[in-house]
C-alpha cells in the first residue's frame, strides 16, 4: 500500500504551523488580558473609583480587538484534525477528540457567552454581577486552554488510552490518567501563565507609551502598576513550569530534551555526567551528527535537566541506536496486525501483542520497506531498511535547540524586566527612569515570541510522531493532492495576511487613541464602595 | 439491549440534537448577516442589526464548534473522514467563518464607507456560503460519498470534488438551508428591531419560510427516487466499532424511505418540518415574531430529525465501496469514551442552557438607533 | 431573605473550592498550584492599585 506523497504531509505540516503559530499570536493575550482586566474590575467594585471601571473599559476594548482573531482562527483549528489529519483523527479521536468537545461545552460556551455580557452588559448588570461575568469569561478562556492543553498531553505522552486491534484505533481506558497527566498539567500551567506575562506586558508597555508622552497620566501609572505586579510573579512562575516541563521530557521524552540540549554524545561520554556543559551557543550539524561550533558552561547541564550530579542523560546518537531493535518490532508487529485484520487469527493477534509497544515504531520503516511493503521486508534487507528508518527517530535539532533558547532567553529578560519595573512603580520612580519606560513600550511583542517559539520546541521537538512512539507525524495525514494543499494554503496566507492587518492597524489607532475623555468626564452618581457601609 | 448499542443510539439522537442547536442559533445568525445589506439600507440601521445578534453571536458559534468537537470525539472515524473527502468545501466553509468574528469586532470600529462597505460583503458571504455548505453537506451524505479504507484505516477518496459541489440534490438541499436561516434571522430581527428594520425582516422572513417548505417537500419526493443504502447481511449493532469489516451493504433504490415503511410513526418527523416552517411563516404574516423564531426552530429540528430517521443507522454511506460505509455502529467512538461523554454532556448542557437563557433574559428588548449611535461597546 | 441567599452562595462555592483543592492538591499538584497562584496574582495586583491610591492620596505627586 503507498504512502501519502510526502509533499502533501509536508504541506499539510505546513499548513498546520502556520495556523496554529498563528492562531497562537492572540491566545495568549486572551489568557493573561481576561484576569488582568477581571483584577482591575475587582479594584473599580471593592473602591468604586471611576479610573478603575475606565481602565477595564479602555483595556476591554483593546482585548475585544485581539479576542475576535482568536475565535476565528481557533475555528480553523478545530476542523483542520478532520480536514488534513484524517488518519490521526481516526487513530487517537477516541481519546483526542474527548477533551476537544469538553472544551466546547464546558468552556468555551462558557466564555464565549460571557465574553457578550462583559461587553454589552455594563448598564444591564449590577456591579457584582458585573464582575462575576468578567470572571467567568477569564476562567471559561483558561479552562478552554486546560482542555486543549490535556489533549496535546495525550500526544506528548499516550497516557489513558490503549490500542484495540478490533478497530485499529486507540481507545479511552482511563479518564483520570488523561487530565491529571503530567505532561498535561504542567503544560496547561506553564502556558495559561505565559498568557498573563503576554497580557501583563501589553498594558504595561502601552501605559509606559503614555507615561513617556505625559497622556492619560492617573490611568497610565495605575496601569501600569498593576500589570507590573501581575507580571512579576507570573513570569517567575512560568520560568519556574518550563523547569518542570524540562524535566518531564526528560523523564519521558528523551529524544526532546537531548535535540534541546544539543546533545548528541552522551552526557557521560566526556568522563563525568556531572561535568558535561549546557551550551550556550551550538551550530547542530544533522547530517554529521554533531554540533559544527559549540559553547557551554560545564557542571550545568546535569542539575538542570535531571536534578542531579550523577546521571547520565542519553545523547542522540545513542537513542537512534536504541530505536533499532523496537524499529524490528514494530514490524512484526504491524506485519501481525495486518494479517490478524484479514482472519482475525489468534496466532496473529499474539505475535501482535508481544510486540505491541513498539508498534509506532513499525510505521516508521514503512516508508523504507520495498514498495513501502512491510510484508517484503525479509532477513536480508531488514537491517538496511532499520537502518535508514532509525535516522528518522530523531527530531530537527537546529530548530528544537535555538526555539528553546530564543524562549528561555526571552523568559529570564521578562523577570528582570518586570522585577525593575515593578520595583521602580513601587518607588513611584517611573517619570525618572525613561529608558525602562521605553524598553517596556519595544518589548511588547517579546512574550507573543517567546510564546510561539515555545510552541515550537514542544512540538518540533516531538518529532518525528505526532503521538509519542504510536504514530509518525507522516502517517496521520489525509491523503490529499496537491492542489488541494496549494488551494487551502493559499487562501489561509491572503485572509490571515488581511486579518493581520487590520488588528495591527486598529490596535494602534486605539493605542495611540487612549483613553476617551469622555469617559473619565461622566462621573457615576455616587460611587457607592461595595464592602464599605453597613447600610440598608 | 447492550449498554454500548444504547450509548451508540443516545448519541445518534444527541448529534441530532447538536445539528439542530447548531441550524437554529447559528443558522439564525448566519441569518441576520445574510440579510444585513438588505434590511439595513443605512449606516445607522445596519448598526441595529448587527448590535441585535451582538451580545449571542459569539456564544451562538460555540453550537458550530461543539458540534465539531463532539463528532470528533463521538463519531471519530465519521470526523476523520467527512471532513478530508469534503476537503474543498470544508475549506470554504472555514475559509467564510472566520471572516465572521472579525467582521463583528472590526467592522463599526472605522468610520469610512468603504471599510464597513467591505466588511458587510463579508457578513454576507459570511451567512450564506456556510449555510448553503451545510445543507449540501446534508444532501451529499445521504446520496453516499466516494471513498474507501486501507487495512490501518487510512481513507483514500475515490472521487473528484466535482461531484459533490455541483450535486442538484445537494445545492437543492443546500437552498433549503438558506431559506431557513433566512426564515430564523429574519424573525430574529422582528423581535428585537423596530420599523423600518421590521418590515423588511418580515417580508424576508416569510420568503424564507415559504421557500423552505417548498423545497423540504420536493426534497422528499426527489428521495424516493435516489440510491438509499441498506444491509444485506446480518449486522452485529454491539460489536466493536471498525468501518473495516463486520457489514455488507448494497444501494437500493428508495431505500431511505424504509424506516419510514417499517415505522410509519416516523412520518412525524417531516410533519413537524412541515408545520413548524409553514407556521412559522404564518405567524410572521400575523406579526407574531416569538411564536414564529420557535415555530421555525420546530421546522429545523424536524427536518434534520427528517434526515436522520430516514437513514438511520448509516451516517455517511461510501457509494465506491459500500460495505465500508459508515454507520452509527462502526463509525462510534468506544463504550468508556461514550460514557463520559455522555457524563460530561449531561452535567453541562443543562448549565449551559441555564446560562444562555439568562443572557438572552439580560439583553432582553429592542435595539434602537440612538442606543447603537451613543454606546461606544456597540458593534 | 437576599442577604441570606448571599451567605449561602458564598458558602457553597467556599464548600466547592475547598472540595476542588483536596482534589487537585491531591491528583493534580500543578492545577492546583495554578488555582491558588492566579487568586493570588490577581488579589496582588489588586493590592498594588490600592496600594498607589494611598500613596498618592495628597494630591498628584510623582508616578
Amino acid at each position: 500500500m503507498p504512502l501519502i506523497d510526502p509533499s502533501v504531509v509536508d504541506l499539510s505540516r505546513l499548513q498546520f504551523a502556520l495556523t496554529a503559530l498563528y492562531h497562537f499570536i492572540f491566545v495568549p493575550l486572551t489568557l493573561g488580558m481576561t484576569f488582568l482586566l477581571a483584577a482591575m474590575e475587582t479594584v473599580y467594585v471593592i473602591t468604586g473609583k471611576q479610573i478603575y471601571k475606565d481602565m477595564t473599559q479602555f483595556w476591554g476594548k483593546l482585548f475585544g480587538i485581539n479576542f475576535a482573531i482568536g475565535v476565528a482562527t481557533g475555528l480553523t483549528m478545530e476542523f483542520e484534525f478532520g480536514t488534513n489529519w484524517s488518519m490521526y483523527s481516526h487513530f487517537v479521536g477516541d481519546v483526542f477528540g474527548t477533551p476537544l468537545a469538553i472544551e466546547g461545552l464546558m468552556a468555551f460556551f462558557m466564555e464565549s457567552t460571557f465574553i457578550g455580557l462583559m461587553f454589552f452588559g455594563w448598564d444591564r448588570l449590577s456591579k457584582p454581577g458585573h464582575l462575576a461575568v468578567t470572571y467567568l469569561t477569564a476562567l471559561g478562556s483558561n479552562l478552554s486552554a486546560l482542555w486543549i492543553l490535556i489533549a496535546n498531553g495525550f500526544m506528548q505522552n499516550p497516557r489513558g488510552a490503549s490500542f484495540n486491534p478490533d478497530t485499529m484505533r486507540m481507545e479511552f481506558n482511563s479518564f483520570l490518567k488523561l487530565v491529571f497527566s503530567e505532561d498535561a498539567q504542567a503544560k496547561f500551567v506553564h502556558t495559561s501563565i505565559a498568557g498573563f506575562v503576554t497580557g501583563a506586558l501589553f498594558v504595561m508597555g502601552i501605559s509606559a507609551f503614555y507615561i513617556l508622552r505625559r497622556q492619560h497620566r492617573e490611568f497610565a501609572a495605575r496601569s501600569f502598576r498593576m500589570a507590573a505586579l501581575f507580571g512579576v510573579i507570573s513570569s517567575l512562575a512560568v520560568v519556574t513550569l518550563g523547569d518542570a516541563l524540562g524535566r518531564l521530557d526528560y523523564l519521558v521524552q528523551p529524544t526532546k530534551i537531548a535535540a534541546i540540549e544539543g546533545l548528541w554524545q552522551d552526557s557521560d561520554a566526556g568522563g563525568s555526567a556531572a561535568a558535561a556543559p549546557w551550551l550556550l551557543f551550538a551550530l547542530p550539524d544533522q547530517a554529521a551528527q554533531t554540533n559544527l561550533v559549540e559553547f557551554g558552561i560545564p557542571y550545568v547541564l546535569d542539575p538542570l535537566v535531571a536534578h542531579s550530579f550523577s546521571t547520565n542523560i542519553p545523547g542522540l546518537i545513542s537513542l537512534e541506536k536504541q530505536a533499532g531493535p523496537r524499529i524490528k518490532k514494530g514490524i512484526a508487529a504491524l506485519n501481525a496486525l495486518q494479517a490478524y485484520g484479514k482472519d482475525h487469527g489468534a496466532a496473529a493477534l499474539a505475535t501482535f501483542k508481544a510486540n505491541e509497544s513498539d508498534m509506532g515504531y513499525g510505521f516508521l520503516a514503512q516508508r523504507y520497506a520495498p514498495n513501502q511493503d512491510l510484508s517484503k521486508i525479509t532477513p536480508a534487507n531488514q537491517d538496511a531498511v532499520v537502518a535508514q528508518a532509525e535516522k528518522d527517530t530523531i527530531p530537527n535539532v537546529f530548530v528544537t535547540f535555538w526555539s528553546f533558547r530564543i524562549m528561555m532567553i526571552l523568559g529570564f529578560y521578562f523577570v528582570g524586566l518586570f522585577a525593575f519595573a515593578a520595583f521602580f512603580s513601587l518607588k513611584n520612580r517611573l517619570e525618572r527612569n525613561p529608558l525602562l519606560l521605553k524598553l517596556c513600550v519595544w518589548s511588547i511583542p517579546l512574550p507573543v515570541l517567546a510564546c510561539e517559539f515555545g510552541w515550537i520546541t514542544a512540538e518540533a521537538g516531538r518529532q518525528p510522531w505526532s503521538v509519542y512512539r504510536w504514530l509518525p507525524t507522516f502517517q496521520a495525514a489525509s491523503s490529499h493532492s496537491v492542489g488541494y494543499m496549494v488551494f487551502s494554503l493559499i487562501g489561509f496566507a491572503l485572509l490571515y495576511s488581511v486579518f493581520i492587518a487590520a488588528e495591527l492597524y486598529l490596535m494602534f489607532k486605539f493605542a495611540r487613541l487612549g483613553p476617551q475623555p469622555h469617559q473619565a468626564a461622566a462621573p457615576e452618581a455616587a460611587p457607592a464602595p461595595m464592602f464599605a457601609a453597613p447600610a440598608e | 439491549m447492550e449498554l454500548y448499542v444504547v450509548l451508540k443510539v443516545v448519541w445518534a439522537v444527541l448529534l441530532g440534537v447538536l445539528l439542530s442547536g447548531l441550524a437554529v442559533m447559528v443558522g439564525m445568525d448566519m441569518g441576520v448577516g445574510t440579510l444585513l445589506r438588505f434590511v439595513g439600507k443605512n449606516d445607522a440601521e445596519r448598526r441595529v442589526v448587527l448590535n441585535i445578534i451582538g451580545p449571542h453571536w459569539d456564544g451562538n458559534q460555540v453550537w458550530f464548534i461543539l458540534g465539531g468537537g463532539a463528532i470528533f470525539a463521538a463519531f471519530p472515524t465519521l470526523y476523520a473522514t467527512s471532513f478530508s473527502v469534503f476537503y474543498v468545501v470544508m475549506i470554504l466553509l472555514l475559509f467564510s467563518m472566520i471572516m465572521r468574528p472579525v467582521a463583528f469586532e472590526y467592522r463599526s470600529k472605522v468610520d469610512t464607507k468603504k471599510w464597513r462597505g467591505t466588511w458587510d460583503w463579508a457578513f454576507l458571504i459570511s451567512g450564506a456560503l456556510p449555510m448553503i455548505v451545510y445543507g449540501a453537506a446534508f444532501g451529499n451524505v445521504m446520496q453516499g460519498v466516494g471513498f474507501h479504507y486501507g487495512w490501518d484505516g487510512q481513507y483514500y477518496q475515490d472521487e473528484s470534488f466535482i461531484f459533490y459541489l455541483l450535486n442538484p440534490f445537494a445545492l437543492l438541499c443546500g437552498v433549503m438551508s438558506l431559506a431557513l436561516s433566512i426564515q430564523q434571522g429574519g424573525t430574529m430581527l422582528m423581535l428585537r428591531g423596530e420599523q423600518p428594520i421590521y418590515g423588511r425582516a418580515r417580508k424576508a422572513a416569510i420568503i424564507g419560510g415559504v421557500v423552505g417548505v417548498v423545497l423540504f417537500i420536493i426534497g422528499g419526493f426527489w428521495v424516493a427516487h435516489i440510491n438509499g443504502y441498506a444491509f444485506t447481511g446480518p449486522v452485529d449493532p454491539g460489536a466493536p466499532a471498525t468501518p473495516l469489516s463486520g457489514q455488507t451493504v448494497a444501494p437500493v433504490v428508495g431505500a431511505w424511505l424504509h424506516n419510514y415503511a417499517a415505522y410509519p410513526i416516523l412520518w412525524v418527523l417531516p410533519g413537524l418540518g412541515v408545520a413548524g416552517m409553514l407556521g412559522a411563516a404564518v405567524m410572521n404574516l400575523a406579526a407574531k415574531p416569538v411564536l414564529a423564531w420557535w415555530l421555525g426552530a420546530i421546522g429545523w429540528i424536524g427536518a434534520i430529525f427528517t434526515t436522520g430517521a430516514s437513514m438511520f443507522p448509516f451516517l455517511m454511506p461510501s457509494t465506491t465501496n459500500p460495505s465500508q460505509s459508515l454507520t452509527v455502529w462502526n463509525a462510534a467512538g468506544s463504550q468508556y469514551n461514550l460514557s463520559w461523554m455522555l457524563f460530561f454532556a449531561l452535567v453541562f448542557t443543562p448549565i449551559i442552557i441555564c446560562y444562555t437563557s439568562w443572557c438572552f433574559y439580560v439583553m432582553r428588548g429592542k435595539v434602537k438607533v440612538e442606543h447603537v449611535a451613543d454606546d461606544e461597546h456597540s458593534y | 431573605m437576599g442577604k441570606y441567599f448571599t451567605f449561602v452562595g458564598l458558602g457553597l462555592v467556599l464548600a466547592l473550592a475547598l472540595l476542588l483543592a483536596v482534589v487537585a492538591g491531591d491528583y493534580g499538584p500543578w492545577y492546583f498550584a495554578w488555582m491558588v497562584g492566579t487568586v493570588m496574582i490577581v488579589l496582588i495586583a489588586g493590592c498594588g492599585a490600592v496600594l498607589f491610591d494611598a500613596q498618592h492620596e495628597k494630591g498628584e505627586g510623582e508616578i
